[in-house]
């Protein structure tokens, strides 16, 4: 009991010490999850009593505690929702939702990455956030780009998704590697 | 015998400790992001290729393409921190200008630098108490401007400050710098003091008070026949033509005098609420001792200073306003030094052969130690010219939330009184510090004290 109420004074004192923009910055990292988790999981499941306050507590644990693992849990469980949907549920594969989960999942990510070293009572220069997003803003504009012209040249290709599928992973999966290796090297 | 198995230390040695090179550790280090970005991208990459979906790998193409391009170019320094703080005379409630600088000499710019700092609670600087989150640019710094008020003398310290540095897109951070802190100096305001009483004994060669020594001077001393050496001016030629004899106008020289002003530094009583609030004994103390130093170094006096505590600190006599600066410098490290040692033993600390017998001894004490009240009783038993000035703030109470503590500090207060009685009895004239004027009354009757012949 005591240590409740200690919590709840501890928690009151951050609150009063909060600034505007890490608040914002957790906010829209839950918000992201959310929207993620709406648009990827099928509509009855996120319509289901059982399920949804999960969901819900999912989307918004990595903004309360975004040091932890919750980001990754969260990305893991939209794809996981995403699969469900699409090869459960039969849903067919759109172009808006791709690009709508992988925008929020990098968004989420990356808003995380700065809730996590940004202090929730901090003066935040506006420059700081002002460029973090840019930066966010031009990777899911590239990405965003590159999933509409991947998405068309198989829905051209009709019926080759598999191959491309496979010849873009292993692409990728080497261009991780260099990365993973650079890394290593460096530490 | 086995050799003995050469273990990692858990601790890094420190460069001072430690034989051999310091140990080092990486400054940048991969964050969590970086471990997820990576883990998404080889999990989705997985999923799409396993079950043939191409949507499962656009989804992990943002987070590789964040990650590439986060990390093209690699930081290789660690920022450098420093702190800047005026240099300038600040006396308490003035104005203090304090700055932290991020500079970056990397070739990356820093995303995110979180800055903090800790300063005195007597430097009232804005936001200080805060973090920063700012951004510096590649080869160029950032200026966090700390602005404030000095409500309290001494050396008051900004810093340490450390920062803390996010580079890459959040994906690289590094290790937390951190900055020594850097002291203001912050020198007491002095009290108006003004004492038109003359010195009881002044000692020197030259000065401006008048000495019971007859000598070339302003002050006469009376009208004596002339006598060979005699100088053509003194001649008093009124007396001369009545008496019909020469006369001369005999004078007392002028010369200057030694204070020596003692502080009681064996505690601290009252709560200080800076230079707008209520006043410690130190914070009295203090202030006092600059005022009375500058009076008197202002009209020529010599003035000394010492500590009566366990340092026993000591400045010495001299004069002119460079001694004025010195005194103030040297009022910045006066701290509470309680002896821990019986106080039997505490008569050999302080040693009275350190003052001067002409001097003028001001003791600066609350007398609440029962070894001040000794002290003083020793001084003037020495025959030094002693005026005790009483430090302890009006409305100091003894602290407490038993029943008896009302009771205890009357009892406290009566026994003081006592003292101080006692004090006056032995010729020790007890004044409470009030500024200005204060201590004129207290000062002619230990000039008056002093005109008698000594002798014992």
């Amino acid at each position: 009991m005591f240590k409740l109420g200690a919590q709840i004074d501890a928690a009151r004192g951050v609150l009063a010490q909060a600034t505007a923009l890490p608040f914002l910055v957790r906010a829209a990292v839950a918000l992201c999850g959310l929207i993620a988790i709406g648009v990827a999981w099928p509509a009855e499941l996120i319509a289901s009593q059982l399920t949804a306050p999960l969901l819900m507590l999912v989307a918004i644990y990595p903004a309360v505690a975004p040091r932890g693992r919750g980001a990754t849990s969260s990305a893991l469980v939209v794809v996981a929702g995403w699969i469900a949907d699409t090869v459960g549920v039969g849903a067919h594969v759109e172009l808006w939702r791709v690009i709508t989960i992988a925008t929020l999942l990098y968004l989420g990510h990356t808003l995380t990455a700065l809730a996590a070293v940004l202090p929730y009572d901090a003066i935040v220069s506006f420059d700081m956030v002002g460029g973090w997003l840019l930066r966010a803003g031009a990777v899911v504009l590239v990405s965003a780009v590159l999933t509409v012209a991947t998405l068309g040249l198989s829905a051209d290709l009709a019926g080759g998704a598999f191959v491309l599928a496979t010849i873009v992973g292993i692409a990728c999966a080497v261009g991780a590697t260099i990365l993973i290796a650079r890394l290593l090297r460096r530490a | 015998m086995t050799d003995r198995l050469s273990l990692r230390t858990a601790v890094p040695p420190t460069a001072a400790g430690g034989e051999g090179e310091a140990w080092a550790g990486p400054a940048w280090v991969p964050t969590r992001a970086l471990g997820r970005a990576v883990l998404l991208t080889g999990l989705f990459l997985l999923l799409g290729v396993a079950l043939g979906r191409v949507d499962l790998v656009l989804m992990a193409a943002p987070f590789a393409i964040g990650a590439a391009a986060g990390l093209r170019r690699m930081p290789r320094s660690a920022p450098e921190l420093t702190i800047t703080a005026d240099e300038e005379h600040i006396v308490e409630g003035g104005h203090v200008e304090a700055a932290v600088t991020v500079s970056n000499t990397d070739v990356i710019p820093y995303d995110l630098v979180v800055l903090r700092t800790r300063t005195s609670p007597w430097l009232k600087l804005e936001q200080a108490d805060r973090p920063f989150a700012i951004t510096v640019p590649r080869d160029g710094w950032y200026s966090v401007q700390l602005p404030g008020d000095a409500m309290r003398w001494g050396r008051q310290p900004v810093g340490p400050a450390a920062a803390r540095v996010a580079a890459c897109g959040g994906l690289l951070a590094c290790r937390p710098v951190v900055v020594e802190a850097r002291g203001v100096r912050v020198y007491p305001v002095t009290e108006p003091f003004n004492a038109t009483e003359a010195m009881p004994a002044a000692a020197g060669l030259v000065g401006n008070h008048r000495s019971r020594r007859p000598g070339e001077g302003g002050e006469l001393a009376g009208v004596r026949p002339f006598a060979p050496g005699d100088r053509l001016r003194r001649i008093d030629w009124r007396v001369s033509l009545r008496t019909r004899d020469l006369h001369v106008a005999a004078t007392l020289s002028d010369r200057d005098a030694e204070v020596v002003l003692l502080l009681d530094v064996l505690g601290e009583i009252g709560l200080s609420g800076g230079v707008a609030g209520s006043a410690s004994v130190l914070d009295t103390t203090v202030r006092a001792s600059a005022a009375i130093a500058e009076h008197y170094l202002q009209r020529g006096d010599r003035v000394s200073l010492l500590e009566y505590g366990a340092a026993a600190r000591r400045l010495r006599p001299a004069t002119g306003r460079r001694q004025y600066l010195t005194v103030l410098e040297w009022l910045l490290d006066v701290r509470p030094d309680p002896v821990e040692v019986d106080e039997n033993d505490y008569d050999n600390v302080f040693g009275i052969h350190h003052l001067s017998s002409d001097a003028l001894v001001m003791v600066l004490t609350p007398l609440v130690d029962p070894r001040s009240a000794d002290m003083l009783a020793q001084l003037t038993q020495s025959g030094r010219y002693v005026v005790a000035v009483d430090t302890l703030p009006a409305d100091a109470k003894v602290t407490g939330g038993g029943n008896w503590t009302p009771l205890a500090g009357r009892l406290w207060r009566l026994e003081r009184e006592n003292v101080l009685g006692r004090l006056r009895e032995h010729g020790v004239p007890v004044v409470a510090w009030a500024g200005a004027g204060s201590l004129d009354l207290v000062l002619r009757d230990v000039a008056r004290l002093a005109l008698i012949p000594r002798g014992r």
